[in-house]
């Protein structure tokens, strides 16, 4: 069977991404990055989940950190329950429980979300998702109000063939276990009958009524089996973290996720995992550069949107359709063309922003306002002119070149692409 | 007795208040199919137009420039945004304006700082208007009111006694058979969309100093504006006026009563276990979660909503 | 026999205040070829729409196989066994030619909603699948995602994904539209070949189609069936000549 799960070539993926992810700690051995790199797993299964819902399902989710969250409140409070009666297998474990309590979130709010599609759909998940984040703040005794909830991940004095999970390089391998558990079993999913068929909702839901199926079933159940997943993803971080917060199941941190899904692509199984990557690098690494880390973000979200909305996959699926086609080499010296006038504009861009920044809220606290700041070592003097209007001058010119050599790299790219499908036709 | 009557007349300011955001929001979702995301962002530019103006020239010209001036990016928006993304499908419409709020919401912490502004009533407007039993009724309600319905006068004016009126409630049922006359649909796209986010703006510039302005205002409006919609049906402007009050005046009452479920509960002779987290509750505490209530009995119970036509 | 495939009894539909369908009552024989004619605008697609739920009635009953079925969801009657194709295409278009088709027979399988078994495992549904590819000629194009075929493509795969899953009664809007002459003499075939021993109705404007394929005619005119009869005997019907076009009829003969 050509197209089974477990084919060569995909088994070899599998393994060898398995092996990479357990050989970066040998190889990175920085806190730092290992922290990173559990953030990342996380990640990765919570905007797969969110994805079953919006690039195969076709529905567009404001409020999917509600089943994050709640799976992640119910691995803490197990977690604490257990106490001293526990021990590292069932710790590794925990995370199926929140899973559980995803799964259960989705049958309860899944069954009012999914009398509706579409649009209304979208607004209806950002009620409820709404609704669950004021509820969290009514009951402290369960949410723990504003300091959240919090707990040990080492449980008793027993180990595990050797494991506590108490350092962060182990929870780094419970985590990339079930990382990979849920990446194959939703990917499985996506080969099975109901998830074929949440294909055809997503395409046309009339046409599914009328093949048998009742759309808002096939809708009802997609949302339980996300939520399920989603549910493990708040628990990982729940033992990842050992504290969880209000935060973690409000519209915020279903912005993030529908973000990190569309960035990578939702148009492929694998585009959520490329988004996880990529914003939480991001995050991390501008993030401590700059306070305007947030505006950035949203203003790239809002680039991919208008120029990409496939997605990064979609970007790499078209290079290797264009490599494969022997037409990169043609397309690349127009892509270095092309870097040079972005990143001017970029510069130009950035310094504005950071200027801004610094005179408006600057380092000593909100509206003090700084008249001086440093940028690479540079002490500019913002009350002055000069900075300004030199990031404005090197906007301005960043703009000049950029639509003039974008136009020809959008002249080729059109004829390449012409070729490429004149090729295969 | 003066409890409700002073909480109905501050239910319908706020009602009035919130029908000036859902009824812009309808006509953007009728006529272009965009659900605006970013509503609530123009209403918090508004407010933050409205103080910026306030505090260079004061507050009347700022009531009259700071929506021209929302409704001016409102179009530039959907001009040079909205009108590409829309050759992706409506999802990277909606997107786009989830984009959006994202980063309106940044620009405004970048500008004016996390916290909120002093966006200050006018002297002439901070006064009682009328006491009623020992309540006072302050005037800037008064104000709030008879701008409302100004507008509310001068919006149905315009729907049904003007061509572009006209134009624009054809479009709202058949945007395709109005192009087909030779109208043009883009533009008129951009003036609807302008025109309901510059709604949007005054509702910021009157109920920004009214309430609170500060960064987290749109977010916090933005939800109660999309249940608005969804309980009084997607696309009806009468449903959103009737969700509007409803919810308003639900809003107003919810966080003026201090007795708990255990009370009500006792009102109609059920006894709640004594001591439970839920049965402590009062009503002033369930205030924020009374609007996703009604809308999800209104989804089990009536799923188009008060009013609506259509599905989907 | 004794039962019709389909029995409608009063049948009526308003839109507002406009009468589309005005009480019509019509039984189609079981296995019999059944074609809907009349001008534009007389009601026939509202009438597809009303045996298949897809808008609901205003009054009177509907009989599939003898159940009453009004009220009822589409999927419901569907899984009753009727299928209907449409009249503008109604494919799933970011899927190919073959997973579409797969769709199509999932549920009549029996394999409902199930999360818990491989599609690739399931011989069944691949070997029908390909089945009804072979049938309507789309074998080439088996992984063509179905938005990029061509129209006439398109349409067989409309007419495949109706006759997929195996129902016993087909109901078909305007299978031909839009098609060149050598499209549609295949489509006539394709049609004859796969509802071969079921029940077919169809809406059709090709009066060269209508008579070479239907067994029985009805004729709609301002949402009321004013003859229903052999081709042969429609052609001759006075008030049929009359209130439908004869001219439409004759160049229906320089077809055959």
């Amino acid at each position: 069977m050509n197209s089974a799960i477990f084919s060569r070539s995909r088994l070899a993926l599998w393994g060898g991404c398995l092996a990479l992810a357990f050989a970066l700690p040998l190889v990175l051995k920085s806190g730092f990055i290992i922290s990173l790199l559990c953030q990342i797993g996380i990640m990765a299964v919570f905007s797969l989940s969110y994805n079953m819902l919006l690039g195969q399902t076709g529905l567009l989710s404001f409020g999917h950190a509600v089943y994050y969250g709640l799976g992640a409140f119910a691995t803490m409070h197990l977690l604490n329950a257990i106490g001293k009666g526990g021990g590292p297998l069932t710790t590794a474990l925990l995370p199926f429980v929140g899973g559980l309590a995803g799964l259960a979130a989705g049958i309860v709010l899944g069954y009012v979300t999914t009398r509706k599609a579409g649009t209304t759909f979208a607004m209806i998940t950002l009620g409820i998702g709404e609704m669950v984040a004021a509820c969290s703040l009514m009951f402290p005794g369960i949410f723990g109000g504003e300091g959240g909830v919090s707990g040990n991940r080492v449980v008793g004095k027993e180990t595990l063939l050797g494991f506590t999970w108490g350092p962060q390089v182990e929870m780094y391998g419970l985590i990339v276990l079930w990382a990979f558990a849920c990446t194959i079993a939703m990917f499985a999913l996506t080969q099975t009958p109901l998830g074929r068929m949440a294909n055809a909702v997503r395409d046309n839901p009339e046409r599914a009524e009328f093949v048998g199926y009742d759309t808002e079933r096939v809708r009802f159940l997609m949302v339980i089996l996300s939520g399920f997943f989603a549910g493990v993803a708040g628990g990982l971080s729940a033992l990842n973290y050992e504290i969880v917060t209000a935060e973690t199941l409000n519209a915020h941190t279903s912005g993030v996720v529908l973000l990190i899904a569309f960035v990578g692509g939702i148009g492929f199984f694998y585009g959520p995992i490329i988004g996880a990557i990529l914003v939480t690098v991001m995050q991390i690494v501008i993030g401590g550069m700059t306070h305007a880390w947030l505006l950035y973000f949203g203003l790239f979200f809002l680039f991919m949107v208008l120029v990409a909305p496939g997605g990064i996959a979609s970007l790499i699926v078209v290079q290797r359709a264009l490599w494969q086609a022997g037409l990169l080499g043609r397309m690349l010296p127009h892509y270095a063309a092309t870097a040079l006038p972005v990143l001017i504009l970029l510069a130009g861009l950035v310094g504005l922003i950071e200027l801004g920044y610094a005179l408006l809220t600057g380092d000593a606290g909100v509206g003090a306002g700084d008249t001086a700041t440093k940028v690479l070592g540079m002490q500019l003097q913002l009350g002055t002119p000069g900075p300004w209007l030199t990031a404005l001058a090197v906007t301005g010119i960043g703009i000049v070149l950029t639509r003039w050599i974008g136009g020809r790299l959008r002249s080729e790219w059109n004829a390449t692409l012409a070729t490429l499908h004149g090729d295969k036709a | 007795m003066e409890f409700v009557v002073i909480s109905l007349l501050n239910g319908i300011t706020y009602g009035l208040l919130l029908f000036m955001l859902s009824s812009g929001l309808t006509l953007i979702f009728s006529m272009m199919g965009i659900l605006n995301f970013a509503h609530a962002s123009f209403y918090m530019l508004g407010a933050y137009f409205a103080y910026q103006i306030s505090t260079l020239v004061g507050f009347w010209p700022g009531l009259l420039v700071a929506p021209l001036l929302v409704g001016a990016v409102g179009a530039l928006v959907e001009r040079y945004g909205l009108r590409r993304a829309h050759r992706f499908g409506h999802v990277a419409e909606l997107l786009f304006t989830f984009g959006l709020a994202f980063v309106v919401e940044e620009v405004v912490h970048l500008i004016w700082g996390k916290v909120a502004v002093d966006y200050k009533i006018p002297d002439e407007l901070d006064g009682t208007l009328f006491t009623l039993f020992d309540t006072a009724f302050p005037m800037y309600r008064g104000f709030m009111m008879l701008v409302s319905v100004g507008m509310l006068v001068a919006l149905y004016a315009l729907l049904t006694r003007t061509r572009i009126g006209l134009i624009i409630q054809a479009a709202l049922t058949k945007p395709d058979m109005v192009e087909a006359l030779g109208h043009n649909v883009p533009r008129i796209f951009m003036l609807v969309f302008g025109g309901g986010t510059a709604l949007a703006g005054l509702a910021g510039v009157i109920g920004g100093n009214a309430f609170i302005t500060e960064p987290g205002m749109a977010a916090a409006v933005g939800s109660i504006v999309f249940v608005i919609v969804v309980v009084g049906g997607l696309g009806s402007l009468g449903g959103a006026f009737i969700a509007s009050l409803l919810i308003g005046c639900i809003q107003t009452f919810s966080v003026g009563l201090s007795i708990s479920i255990t009370d009500v509960f006792a009102l109609i002779g059920v006894e709640l276990l004594e001591g439970s987290q839920v049965a402590r509750l009062t009503i002033t505490q369930l205030a924020p979660v009374l609007p996703y209530l009604l809308m999800v009995a209104i989804l089990i119970f009536r799923p188009r909503g008060l009013m609506g036509a259509r599905e989907n | 026999m004794n039962v019709p495939a389909i029995r409608l009894q009063g049948l009526k539909k308003n839109f507002g205040a406009s009468e589309i369908i005005r009480g019509v009552d019509l039984d189609i024989h079981r296995g019999e070829r059944h074609a809907i004619i009349g001008p534009n605008g007389a009601g026939k697609s509202t009438l597809f729409h009303l045996i298949s739920a897809r808008l609901p009635i205003t009054s009177g009953t509907i009989e599939l196989k003898g159940e009453d079925v009004v009220g009822l969801k589409p999927f419901e009657i569907n899984r009753k066994g009727l299928s209907r194709s449409f009249q503008i295409t109604n494919i799933f278009h970011n899927l190919s030619v073959f997973e579409n088709l797969r769709c199509a027979v999932l549920w009549s399988l029996g394999y409902r909603y199930s999360f818990w078994r491989r599609l690739a495992g399931l011989k069944d549904a691949r070997l029908r699948a390909e089945a009804v590819m072979e049938d309507i000629g789309l074998t080439k194009r088996r992984d063509t995602p179905a938005g990029i075929l061509s129209y006439a493509e398109q349409r067989a795969l409309e007419i495949g994904i109706t006759i997929a899953s195996g129902a016993d009664v087909i109901l078909l809007d305007e299978p031909t539209a839009g098609m060149s002459n050598t499209e549609t003499e295949e489509a006539v075939a394709l049609i004859r070949r796969v509802t071969e021993g079921k029940t077919l109705v169809m809406v059709e404007h090709d009066m060269g189609v209508v008579f070479g394929l239907a067994d029985r005619i009805s004729v709609l005119v301002y949402g009321q069936i004013i003859a229903t009869d052999a081709p042969a005997a429609i052609r001759c019907n006075a008030a049929v000549q009359e209130a439908y076009l004869g001219t439409s009829l004759h160049s229906g003969n320089d077809h055959e």
